[in-house]
């Protein structure tokens, strides 16, 4: 039967045989049943005979160097982290990698000195927008929580739709089975230790992740040709992906990643949920180490996208997700392919059991604890909140990943939300001035016109994309004031913020509205930081940043204090919820 | 660029991850450590 006559699922199916090596059903079985088997037993290792709900949520705020920079890197790196780099890496060739791993990885570098901050003034916090209430009040609180629920749903859904689509290419099952058993195993380890169970299990994850990117990378590079084939295959790569310093590359691929990543380090509760759980003195060590680790893995995961360049590889049915697969079935042996399957399972459930502890953490701190119970909470019933939170969300991330549901507009909606926060969260620790309203005014505004923007519901053109750019280029400055503002003084900050305006403003303008997905990122930001300074300059009332540790203290030992006095003046222990 | 330039800058990101892999797990070792010596619980 010649390949023509028949009609294009087959064609495809046959193609997809050729491409993917496929692992036995028992083996994928084997495996996956060994990675949760292994996980659910060192969660069991966690101490349970004292349920604390603070621990539930950040541990013992005093986690050791190696664990907290270990959760840190394989919490930053999910499965879509391998294929957006190496995807990458095949569109713009040599700088691709580096303009997805480098800006992920220096990201969280500027964002340690703000969590030394936030640390130091809420030391026994359990999440952001827990502090932001303290700060400000409900409104600010809720749009951190909110856009952290929605945000860790999507991550959950995304993690869930990545292990169905890996083990329905590399094995006979089948995706729903797939998606199944990786809600079912991350479930399984992370329900009844919530947030410690998973930096314990984070730890074995990412070592199976190092070791499988030490063998993978180097086997692949090898059995491609090595140095030879990559002398014989120069002509495969344009000139813009010969170019190590690409501007194509850089427009975008590096600047509205960039942009993006440094709103996902600073809104996301999975990040903040670490840094509150880490020793204080070992921050700095912890996110140096992640930087350094996260960039290693993902760039180097990257560098597979661009030697399928080399080799000339065409992605089945032009599917970027399918390069690095189809790399590792071409060049790797079977047992590649088994390491090749446990790094995407550990990276993608490392991921997925953060993300169930961030949305339980928020559910029983902002929305039982702070909303709910008003700020006298049981912990018991908290820690039941928390645990039906994980197995609720479990479910609306199995459901979500089954259907296929297309979510980039909540994607893109939950990124404009992180963007619009980045400066009114962070000016909010510094500044005395900043209100409530200013921070809600403020984000609102800024989402509104990112939406304007990004979907162009008015025609980027003449005197609206004059407006846009103009406040893009305000947030190219308030993204390197902040940046810059992390490691100097509020003076050299203010003087590169507006250097990088007054340079950007004849750059941008008439340029930037080719580019709407960076014009809109960096439109959040300006505007979102000229209404939140403009709205608080007058404002004479000052806040008093002692308050804040005061506000923002252990649910637990709370309870049992008030247990303690409710004993001493009735002589019986008295429900500790009023 | 020169193959042997970019032979290093595909192979040195698996150095680099070996490199922090061992400064992890010399780091929970030492954790580890100090965590049964004042017996307390790691996490």
């Amino acid at each position: 039967m010649s390949l023509r006559s028949l009609n294009q699922d087959d064609r495809t199916y046959m193609q997809e045989q050729t491409a993917f090596y496929q692992l036995s059903g028992t083996t994928a079985l084997l495996l996956l049943a060994g990675f949760y088997g292994l996980t659910f037993l060192m969660s069991l290792m966690i101490g349970k005979k004292k349920e604390n709900v603070d621990s539930y949520m950040v541990s013992n705020n005093a986690v050791g160097f190696g664990l907290s920079a270990a959760s840190m890197i394989a919490t930053w790196i999910w499965a879509a982290s391998f294929y957006a780099s190496a995807t990458s890496g095949y569109q713009y060739g040599l700088s691709g990698p580096l303009h997805y791993g480098f800006w992920g990885a220096l990201m969280i570098l500027f964002i340690y000195p703000y969590g030394r901050r936030f640390r130091a003034l809420a030391p026994k916090a359990h999440t952001l927008a827990e502090v932001m209430h303290a700060r400000h009040g409900t409104s600010s609180q809720l749009i951190m929580a909110v856009s952290n629920l929605l945000g860790s749903c999507i991550s959950l859904m995304v993690n869930f739709t990545a292990a169905g689509a890996l083990v329905s290419v590399l094995s006979p099952l089948s995706f729903i089975q797939g998606v199944l058993i990786a809600g079912l195993g991350v479930l399984s380890y992370t329900l009844w230790s919530g947030f410690r169970a998973s930096v314990m299990t984070d730890f074995a994850q990412l070592v199976a992740m190092i070791l499988a990117a030490i063998v993978i990378i180097p086997l692949i590079f090898f059995n491609a040709g090595g140095t030879d084939m990559l002398a014989a295959n120069w002509g495969n790569l344009s000139s813009e992906q010969s170019d190590f310093f690409s501007t194509k590359a850089i427009l975008e691929q590096g600047a509205p990643y960039f942009v993006a990543v440094l709103a996902y380090a600073i809104g996301n509760q999975t990040i903040a949920q670490r840094l509150f759980a880490v020793r204080e003195d070992l921050i700095k060590s912890t996110f140096l180490t992640a930087t350094i680790g996260y960039g290693a893995v993902v760039i180097g995961l990257g560098m597979l996208g661009m030697l399928a360049l080399f080799v000339g590889l065409t992605p089945v049915d032009g599917d970027m997700n399918n390069i690095i697969p189809q790399m590792a079935s071409t060049y790797l042996p079977p047992f590649g392919i088994a390491l090749f399957f446990i790094l995407v399972v550990g990276s993608l459930s490392s991921t997925a059991d953060s993300d169930l502890s961030a949305l339980s953490s928020i559910m029983m701190t902002d929305i039982y604890g702070k909303n709910m119970a008003r700020g006298t909470p049981d912990p018991k019933r908290m820690l039941w909140w928390g645990r039906a939170t994980m197995i609720v969300a479990t479910m609306i991330g199995v459901v979500f990943a089954s259907l296929r549901l297309d979510i980039l507009v909540m994607l893109v909606f939950v990124g404009a939300l992180w963007g619009a926060i980045v400066f009114p969260v962070i000016i909010s620790f510094y500044w005395d001035k900043v209100t409530n309203k200013a921070f809600t005014t403020s984000v609102i505004c800024a989402v509104s016109l990112f939406a304007v923007a990004r979907f162009e519901l008015l025609p980027l053109e003449g005197i609206v994309a004059v407006f846009f750019e103009l406040f893009a280029s305000v947030g190219m400055g308030v993204v390197l004031g902040l940046m810059t503002f992390a490691f100097f003084n509020r003076k050299i900050a203010i003087f590169v913020a507006i250097a990088a305006v007054i340079i950007a403003v004849p750059n941008a303008v008439g340029f930037l509205r080719d580019y709407p997905v960076l014009l809109s990122s960096l439109t959040s930001y300006g505007i979102s930081a000229v209404v939140c300074i403009a709205m608080s300059w007058n404002n004479s009332e000052r806040f008093d940043f002692a308050l804040l540790a005061e506000r923002v203290t252990s649910f637990q030992k709370s309870a049992d204090t008030d247990k303690e006095t409710s004993t001493d003046v009735d002589g019986d222990v008295a429900p500790a919820r009023a | 660029m020169n193959e042997i330039l970019l032979t290093a800058y595909i192979l040195i990101w698996p150095v680099i991850s070996a490199v922090v892999l061992l400064v992890l797990i010399v780091a929970l070792i030492h954790d580890l450590r100090d965590a049964s010596k004042s017996d307390s619980e790691m996490i």
